[in-house]
């Protein structure tokens, strides 16, 4: 948005409200911008109908407190992809942690999630072998 | 004879799926909040709003998450209200599980794996 340097004089005209397209439910009232790669997101994913983080580097972002959809954390924080887990009918879910208030939550993943993404995160207990290797000589 | 009993209730607790009676603290001193054996853990603190919980479910573990450091955390679900908490993990946790839990999602893939190899 420019920077208005000089104040408005009387014959110009006022900007003309427009309701029509940017109100809530209307034109791409859903869509949102990635917190973390800045990627322009669909709300439309094949796979899930509540899409709720970034396709290309599934970073989310806290707005809902305890019933997803409700909008009513204010927290606003950059919640960044934890772990996966399955759930017993084999679907994949992502668990997010809020950066800023440590909040967990979890969402299924969409048909279009960066697939990389989601098996760098699926091997991180195995990236440090020290550590699993360990816990199989335990087991 | 109540000192003693007293004594129990405060160093121990009753896992509530397995029923095992574990310690509070480990063997290493730190806090235990998850039966050692099964990985059940209770839903006693809220950690939307702070403070107790009136929740009181079993919280199962689903996950197994990696910190900066290396170290694993458990994450719990819990089943009567689906709030979700992280714990470390303890030295003498049931460690079949845990690498259960590690690589159960490479065995049920939502995409062919062969495509990752040719990249």
């Amino acid at each position: 948005m420019p920077r208005r340097t000089r104040p408005r004089t009387q014959d110009q005209r006022r900007q003309r409200h427009k309701d029509v397209l940017h109100d809530r439910g209307g034109h791409r009232a859903n869509d949102f911008r990635c917190v973390g790669c800045r990627l322009d997101v669909s709300v439309d994913a094949p796979g899930t109908a509540h899409r709720n983080h970034c396709p290309q580097c599934l970073a989310s972002l806290h707005v809902d407190r305890r019933i997803p959809g409700d909008r009513a954390s204010e927290c606003r924080g950059r919640m960044e992809a934890l772990a996966v887990f399955t759930r017993p009918d084999g679907e994949w879910m992502i668990v997010h942690q809020c950066l800023s208030c440590t909040e967990l939550s979890s969402n299924r993943i969409a048909g279009d999630d960066n697939a990389i993404a989601l098996m760098r995160l699926a091997l991180r207990p195995l990236q440090d072998t020290d550590r699993a290797s360990r816990t199989l000589i335990n087991l | 004879m109540s000192t003693t009993s007293n004594t129990l209730k405060i160093h121990t607790f009753t896992c509530a799926w397995c029923g095992l009676t574990a310690t509070k603290s480990t063997s290493d001193g730190a806090l235990r909040n998850h039966c050692p054996s099964c990985l059940h853990s209770q839903h006693v603190a809220d950690h939307v709003e702070g403070g107790p919980s009136e929740c009181e479910g079993r919280m199962s573990p689903i996950a197994i998450a990696v910190l900066r450091t290396g170290d694993w955390m458990l994450i719990h679900r819990c089943v009567r209200c689906d709030e979700l908490t992280s714990n470390p993990v303890c030295g003498d946790d049931n460690q079949l599980i845990l690498m259960r839990m590690a690589v159960r999602p490479l065995a049920q893939p939502p995409f062919p794996l062969e495509a990752l190899g040719s990249l």
